[in-house]
């Protein structure tokens, strides 16, 4: 992806930096409104029917305090990722009992390929840094959070 | 240090439940084990006990492995670790 196209992946209107609800299923919700508000979804049921299934399957939640919970979905036409963020902590359900913080929500449309796993990979592999974790725990604004982004998982 | 490389048979590769019942495996084993493509050098491989790691990798299905383990049970490790690799999704 090129950085228009990941200004657009992850718009602004796409960060909250408030404190999210605290419970698993209910964060998701939150990341999947943030979407909803910005015009992002066509089928709210459809595509939080996928984001479910999936946690269903194994949870998003990777450890070191991040949730990546993500689908391929009809219920978007463009690939959309959402953020929020967390200082008291939700249990995600990982492996390493962490609780997480960081939260990131990938939808993408049914036709796309597999962009949603390699937008996921990339994501991981910044995320594993100590250092990205920090960055994207202090920044001040939601421009900034998507700045951090770009430059993450370009 | 025993080490193997190993196809990803899921179709979806190490994703999902895949990838969980891997890392799981892997923290099972009195073995210290890391992980990467086929071919990457020992500081490009990355600890198989963290799922966040290993959800880095994105690996895909027919792509190959190499894995690496250390420690008093490293041989059971990657024999198990095989094993789970060479199952398709919907037998595990």
């Amino acid at each position: 992806m090129n950085e228009t196209e990941l200004k657009e992946l992850i718009d602004v209107d796409l960060i909250s930096l408030d404190e999210p609800p605290a419970e698993k299923e209910a964060v998701i919700e939150h990341l999947l409104d943030l979407a909803v508000e910005a015009g992002r979804v066509s089928d709210h049921e459809q595509a939080l029917a996928d984001l479910l299934a999936r946690e269903e399957e194994s949870t998003t939640g990777v450890g070191m305090g991040i949730g990546i919970p993500h689908a391929k979905t009809a219920g978007v036409a463009e690939p959309t990722l959402a953020f929020t963020r967390s200082s008291e902590g939700v249990d995600f359900g990982a492996m390493d009992d962490e609780p997480a913080t960081l939260f990131f929500m990938i939808l993408v449309p049914e036709a796309s390929s597999d962009d949603h796993l390699q937008i996921l990979s990339s994501l991981s592999r910044s995320l594993v840094h100590e250092e990205t974790r920090e960055k994207l725990h202090t920044a001040e604004t939601a421009e900034r959070v998507q700045e951090i982004i770009i430059e993450e998982v370009a | 240090m025993p080490e193997r490389v190993v196809e990803v048979v899921p179709e979806e590769g190490l994703h999902a439940r895949p990838a969980s019942l891997f890392v799981e495996t892997a923290n099972e084993y009195d073995a210290e084990v890391s992980v990467g493509p086929e071919g990457a050098a020992d500081d490009d491989l990355v600890s198989a006990s963290s799922m966040l790691a290993v959800t880095g990798l994105g690996v895909a299905g027919g792509e190959k492995l190499r894995i690496v383990a250390e420690g008093a049970d490293a041989v059971a490790a990657l024999d198990a670790l095989e094993e789970l690799l060479s199952t398709p999704e919907d037998e595990l």
